[in-house]
């Protein structure tokens, strides 16, 4: 059974416009797309700026409703079905919030601790050890609003993994983060991925997604345009529509696909 | 074991998180200094009982209320810029337990813009205050302390549903301090606003603090079971409203200002 199953998932946002928002305006955000994540794998969603993978998540991680079509979490409904997920699975978004900024890495993650209901008896090792992972175990007792971008990020990352997750969501995870800083990210992806945590990300770098995604789905302006091994993408490409053939990049294969439209 | 960690350690980090805001010192050291210094001014040349009742009290609860109910309102929306909402809202546990929390943390802080209030009436005007019954009014002073706590649930509750709670906020501020008499009786407002002022729980239990104090508004029974009554159908309402935002808030997406 797949950990993650969507099926033609939809995702509308009526906004008003005008006067005391008299206009109102339908944006489809999410079109219907399908996609399942198997237990263990690493699945990247690729897109636009604007192309659904946060709503797509955001509605994964029970946090919006879809308007139509299966959202299933762990075999559960994540709109209707929220307290058999939450516990099982976290979330992580790139940029700088998301964390109280007043507070400690420590404190911040003592509190998402509780708020998951981690035993106290391993909430303090378990605090060090992500701490640890994310190269913060000196800066622990230190405000976060005092921290880098990338320190923050790191911050984050710590608190999306505080309930030792079945499943780890992560939008974009590296935006901000410079190269040094990515590639700790990358590596931890990998490991906390090699200790059973299937991990689905957005990211616009290419590189990275094809470093580290069993699999991804493309997504335009709210549809599924591929789903495929970042491998068998790249050798979809025809060499005439590229120049270096010798090293067709999965960036070289994501571009003809948004920019031609050339889909399955 | 897990309910009263989360409740008590939602309090504690809203008010690390409250006490290091500039404007929440300001609120609670600045506000009750010159809400006094007004209210004193405006009843300078007044009876003794309505010194006591509009100043050294109103002074007080309009600070105490303005610290509660408008810093938890008001951190419902910081919540949500700094996308901590959303997280709190889609954990593991129960969001009603982490919303009380944080309005307990606004209220022990708020109640020093209370006990100072009182403090600078008393030094800068010198009034003669009498307590009529100081078990009363310790009492009316938990009864009004639960009434502002439920009335700051209900609005943080429905300020969740959308994304302008600092428009509505300001709306709210005054006209509810003013309705609510904590400046001046509401029999001086005309009847229909009256009619309103008898809904909130506020209206009461300030009513309720000033009978213990100086024996004005009536007697004990007419202030304390409206009071009761009112707290509970605000409560009851709260609960209620609890079951819409958790199904609205995720259909209308307004978690997050993404």
């Amino acid at each position: 059974m797949p950990i993650i199953e969507v099926k033609d998932l939809v995702r509308d946002f009526v906004v008003g416009d005008g006067l005391f928002n008299r206009n109102k305006k339908i944006i489809h955000a999410v079109r219907g797309i399908s996609f399942s994540v198997e237990k263990g794998e690493i699945f990247g969603l690729l897109g636009q700026n604007g192309a659904g993978k946060t709503t797509t998540i955001k509605m994964m991680i029970t946090m919006l409703a879809p308007t139509s079509g299966i959202c299933k979490v762990l075999g559960y409904d994540s709109f209707g079905q929220e307290k058999m997920i939450r516990n099982r699975i976290n979330f992580v978004f790139g940029g700088e919030y998301g964390l109280y900024r007043r507070l400690s890495a420590r404190d911040n993650l003592k509190y998402f601790a509780n708020l998951y209901k981690i035993p106290r008896k391993v909430r303090d090792a378990r605090i060090n050890e992500l701490l640890d992972l994310v190269g913060l175990s000196d800066r622990g007792d230190t405000r976060v609003e005092t921290f880098s971008k990338g320190m923050t990020q790191r911050v984050q990352i710590a608190r999306g993994l505080i309930n030792s997750p079945e499943v780890l969501f992560m939008d974009e995870p590296t935006i901000g983060l410079d190269p040094i800083g990515a590639e700790m990210l990358r590596k931890t992806i990998t490991e906390i991925n090699s200790l059973g945590t299937t991990v689905l990300l957005t990211t616009h770098n290419m590189y990275e997604a094809d470093e580290l995604c069993g699999r991804v789905a493309i997504i335009k302006e709210g549809e599924l345009i591929t789903l495929d091994t970042p491998a068998n993408i790249k050798n979809r490409l025809t060499p005439r529509k590229i120049e270096r053939v010798e090293e067709i990049t999965l960036e070289d294969a994501y571009i003809q696909l948004v920019k031609g439209g050339e889909g399955e | 074991m897990n309910s009263s960690s989360v409740l008590l350690t939602s309090m504690l980090v809203q008010m690390k998180q409250t006490f290091a805001r500039n404007m929440f010192k300001f609120t609670l050291f600045v506000g009750p200094f010159l809400t006094t210094i007004i209210l004193g001014e405006m009843y300078r040349h007044s009876t003794a009982d309505n010194f006591v009742a509009y100043v050294v009290l109103g002074s007080g609860l309009w600070n105490l209320w303005n610290c509660i109910a408008f810093s938890s309102a008001g951190d419902i929306n910081r919540e949500r810029f700094s996308n901590t909402l959303s997280i709190i809202f889609s954990a593991p546990a129960d969001f009603r337990l982490i919303l009380l929390g944080k309005i307990f943390g606004n209220t022990i802080l708020s109640l020093g813009s209370f006990f100072l209030s009182v403090f600078f009436a008393i030094i800068l005007y010198r009034p003669p205050v009498i307590v009529n019954s100081w078990g009363l009014l310790m009492l009316s002073l938990i009864l009004t302390i639960a009434a502002f706590i439920v009335m700051s649930i209900f609005i943080a509750y429905l300020l969740t549903l959308s994304r302008k709670t600092t428009i509505y906020m300001n709306c709210l501020e005054i006209p509810f301090t003013l309705i609510c008499g904590f400046a001046f009786p509401i029999e001086n407002l005309p009847q229909k606003l009256q009619y309103i002022a008898w809904l909130f729980p506020p209206t009461w239990a300030v009513r309720l603090l000033r009978h213990s104090v100086t024996q004005q508004a009536h007697g004990f029974w007419e202030n304390f079971i409206p009071l009761i009554i009112s707290t509970i159908v605000f409560a009851l309402l709260a609960a209620w409203l609890y079951r819409i935002i958790f199904r609205q808030t995720k259909i209308l997406g307004t978690l997050d200002m993404a």
